[in-house]
């Protein structure tokens, strides 16, 4: 074994080399303070590892990207922890390089003759942030591309050549295929090269100047190896604890619903960058995108110089902090912003809800060439909720919602309509009080009808009690998929009730007396026949004005059908999609 | 030597062991960490004898009766390829040669290193044009020399309603035992 180490020593020399690695002087000993370059390398290192590995399953175009994505997540043995890893050190990265940089300009090592490597730093700060939002993009879910499209919008806000730049690097007008080829090749190639390229540098200045160290020297001068590499082995392991731990306790990185042009999401970026998101809600984003960075760029350069009285130091000190906290104070009010605001609370459950179903439509038949986008766009229960949201949360609600979960700005003056035709919803519409509130017909002429007048409000007690009863026979005849149907009997019986064939009903006026069931003839009010089923839902919807429903006596119901306001395939999947529930 | 310089010597070993040890973690976990992915595929064809769907390929009538053979698409009713899921779609292509209702398939792919083999009409062999293997009408290899170890691959035919029916797969290349792949 000697003889071939002797051998390939007396070749290349490595043990100099080694030597000269390993026994660099540490004057003053070994310091927990100066591990944090050492744990960047080990970050951005692992992301090299775990990025080529993830290269082996990525496939940058719209219509693979989610798609080989949700691949290595669901059905890649152990993808989901590599995907994982990679997702919580970039996030790691970031704390980092803060810490790092903190460190650097409090020991005042940006000072000469460091200035050089300072510059650096902040070169290699930026190529980070820059990988990290190239990387947001590429799953190509709605949180990414929404968020990211924003970033490229900032772009053009550069004097004269914006738009060019965006362009290029958007690879047109459009987000399409090529915007994600453009973000893959400069998230794995052009950015990691840069990378690559400034880490040497940065770590040859370093060793040139040796480590900066506070005099008086706190203990006597030591090596790097093995005091201090110990210190930060030990940190790096402490940092690798943290991803895994973050790895397992999230199941990985998360994967939105894929990335949909026409689906509105609210665009926020990593929190890391929340501080600039915030502020942009303050200052116009050539702020933002242009002078804001000029002057952090020329405040960076100038810093060394500015450091070199005691003043200067601890004006960039104070500089440093001030912009700490500034950006911890803009991400806590963002994040306390978002948290009481119901619309993006909802727009959050609403896009975990899209997830959830395009994972269960996938395990059910899988990917088709057109991707998984087009999946959720012509998944009925999606449709029928968004169209639920579109043509009729403005005057009815669902749950109180518009259908998807989003509050409606608009008074309700039409029936809530969760668990529409079930027997809860039918017994609380017979119950006088229900029914002339907003929950039914508070809002609309019904209100002071016939119905609400002369019936429901002159029941006695005896008689309200059988209510429930006709709730009952009226549900049966929706068919709904999650109620039982009844018995033969029983429903006969029922019946008898709605005819008031024993005459329970005081004054001798029977249901039949107006509304039909099973009968040619029209009664006054709208037919009862098959209330609520299928057939009944969608011819209700097509016209409410037929003479089998309101008639003249419709209160606004647009008359969907009957003036084209939506297709016949539409209509039956709104039907479907309000029958197939109950209420929550 | 006194105890405290051993205590310090062996202080010293510790240190240097951890070092290592902590070092070797950090260095291996990001390789680690991807591995089980990487060896995904191989997971993924151990033990599973997955059971080979019927393909339908032409009408029995499209067949020349004089024994000629004649190459046809396989359409694959649903093919997944990691994860884009394909329906009928052509997953690989074969000869069929029929005598009375008995149809024999040959996969168009040399046994030998998996070139297209072609059919010649003059010599009524097939020839396949990469490394110049030959097979008589039979499949059966024709010149001692021949690349390939085996006869041309066949699969299960059956004739249901006029057309011909087949279970297509693929062979392990190179071998003289002809060995599905899974």
């Amino acid at each position: 074994m000697k003889l071939i180490f002797d051998w390939l020593d007396d070749r290349s020399g490595y043990r100099n080399l080694l030597h000269e690695v390993l026994y660099e002087k540490v004057p003053g000993g070994a310091r927990w303070r100066y591990v944090w370059g050492s744990c960047l390398t080990f970050a951005f290192f692992t992301q090299v590892v775990t990025g080529t590995l993830l290269w082996m399953f990525y496939s940058p175009s719209t219509q693979t990207a989610w798609e080989s994505v949700y691949y290595l997540q669901y059905q890649v043995w152990g993808g989901w922890f590599l995907r994982g890893v990679h997702h919580y050190m970039a996030q790691a990265m970031i704390v980092l390089l803060v810490l790092h940089l903190m460190q650097v300009v409090i020991d005042g090592a940006y000072r000469a003759p460091r200035e050089l490597n300072f510059w650096f730093g902040a070169m290699m700060m930026g190529v980070t942030l820059a990988l990290s939002l190239t990387g947001y993009l590429l799953p190509w879910d709605q949180k990414g591309y929404w968020a990211t499209a924003v970033a490229t919008n900032l772009m053009a806000e550069v004097p004269w050549i914006g738009t060019a730049i965006q362009k290029i690097v958007v690879g047109g007008v459009e987000y399409g295929h090529h915007t994600l080829t453009r973000f893959f090749a400069l998230h794995a190639g052009v950015l990691p090269a840069m990378l690559v390229g400034l880490v040497f540098v940065h770590i040859y200045l370093f060793r040139k100047h040796g480590i900066h160290v506070k005099e008086p020297r706190p203990k006597k001068d030591s090596y790097f190896w093995p005091d201090q590499i110990l210190k930060d082995a030990i940190a790096c392991l402490a940092v690798l604890f943290a991803v895994v731990a973050l790895t397992v306790y999230f199941n990985g990185a998360p994967l939105g619903p894929p990335a949909d042009p026409a689906n509105e999401f609210p665009a926020r970026p990593e929190w890391y960058f929340l501080f600039l998101f915030q502020l942009l809600k303050y200052v116009p984003a050539f702020w933002g995108a242009v002078i804001i960075p000029a002057f952090l760029v020329l405040w960076i350069f100038l810093q060394p110089f500015i450091g070199a009285s005691r003043p200067g130091h601890q004006l960039n000190i104070g500089f440093w902090w001030t912009l700490i906290a500034g950006s911890v104070a803009l991400t806590l009010l963002a994040f306390s912003e978002d948290r009481s605001n119901l619309r993006h609370a909802a727009a959050l459950k609403e896009a975990d809800w899209q997830a959830k179903r395009v994972l269960s439509i996938v395990q059910e038949e899988g990917i088709p060439p057109a991707g998984a986008v087009s999946l959720l766009r012509k998944d009925r229960e999606n449709r029928g909720r968004n169209l639920f949201a579109a043509q009729c949360a403005s005057c009815h609600r669902y749950n109180g919602h518009d259908g998807r979960g989003y509050p409606v700005d608009d008074t309700q003056s039409a029936p809530e309509l969760a668990g529409f035709a079930s027997v809860e919803w039918i017994t609380k519409l017979l119950d006088h009080e229900h029914y002339i509130s907003d929950e039914y017909f508070g809002g609309t002429d019904f209100k002071n009808g016939t119905m609400a007048r002369k019936v429901l409000s002159k029941y006695t007690s005896e008689e309200k009690e059988l209510l429930p009863r006709i709730a009952l026979l009226l549900s049966d005849m929706a068919k709904l998929p999650y109620q039982d149907s009844l018995p033969e009997k029983e429903r006969e019986e029922l019946l008898a009730l709605f005819y008031n064939d024993d005459l329970v009903f005081q004054d001798g006026l029977a249901c039949i007396d107006c509304h039909d069931i099973d009968s040619e003839e029209e009664g006054y009010a709208p037919d009862l026949t098959g209330y609520g089923s299928d057939e009944w839902t969608v011819a209700f919807i097509k016209n409410p004005e037929d003479e089998r429903f309101y008639g003249e006596e419709n209160d606004r119901m647009p008359c969907y059908g009957r003036d084209s306001k939506l297709t016949d395939e539409e209509i039956q999947i709104l039907s479907d999609w309000i029958r197939a529930s109950p209420a929550n | 030597m006194s105890t405290d310089e051993e205590h310090s010597k062996d202080r010293r070993k510790f240190i240097r062991v951890a070092t290592i040890g902590a070092s070797a973690v950090c260095g291996l976990f990001p390789l680690v960490s991807g591995v089980p992915a990487v060896f995904d595929p191989v997971k993924k064809g151990a033990g599973k004898k997955s059971s080979v769907p019927w393909s339908r390929v032409a009408p029995l009538a499209s067949l020349p009766e004089d024994g000629s053979p004649a190459k046809f698409e396989v359409i694959q009713e649903k093919v997944v390829d990691a994860w884009t899921t394909y329906k009928d779609i052509p997953v690989g292509a074969v000869y069929l040669t029929r005598t009375n209702n008995e149809v024999v398939a040959f996969n168009l792919k040399c046994p030998h290193l998996g070139c297209a083999i072609d059919y010649r009409k003059q010599t009524k062999d097939y020839f396949c044009p990469c490394h110049n293997s030959s097979f008589a009408l039979d499949g059966s290899v024709t010149t001692e020399n021949s690349p390939s170890p085996r006869p041309m691959d066949t699969m299960e035919t059956k004739v249901e309603k006029g057309q011909v029916w087949i279970r297509f797969e693929h062979f392990r290349p190179n071998v003289a035992d002809k060995i599905p792949l899974s």
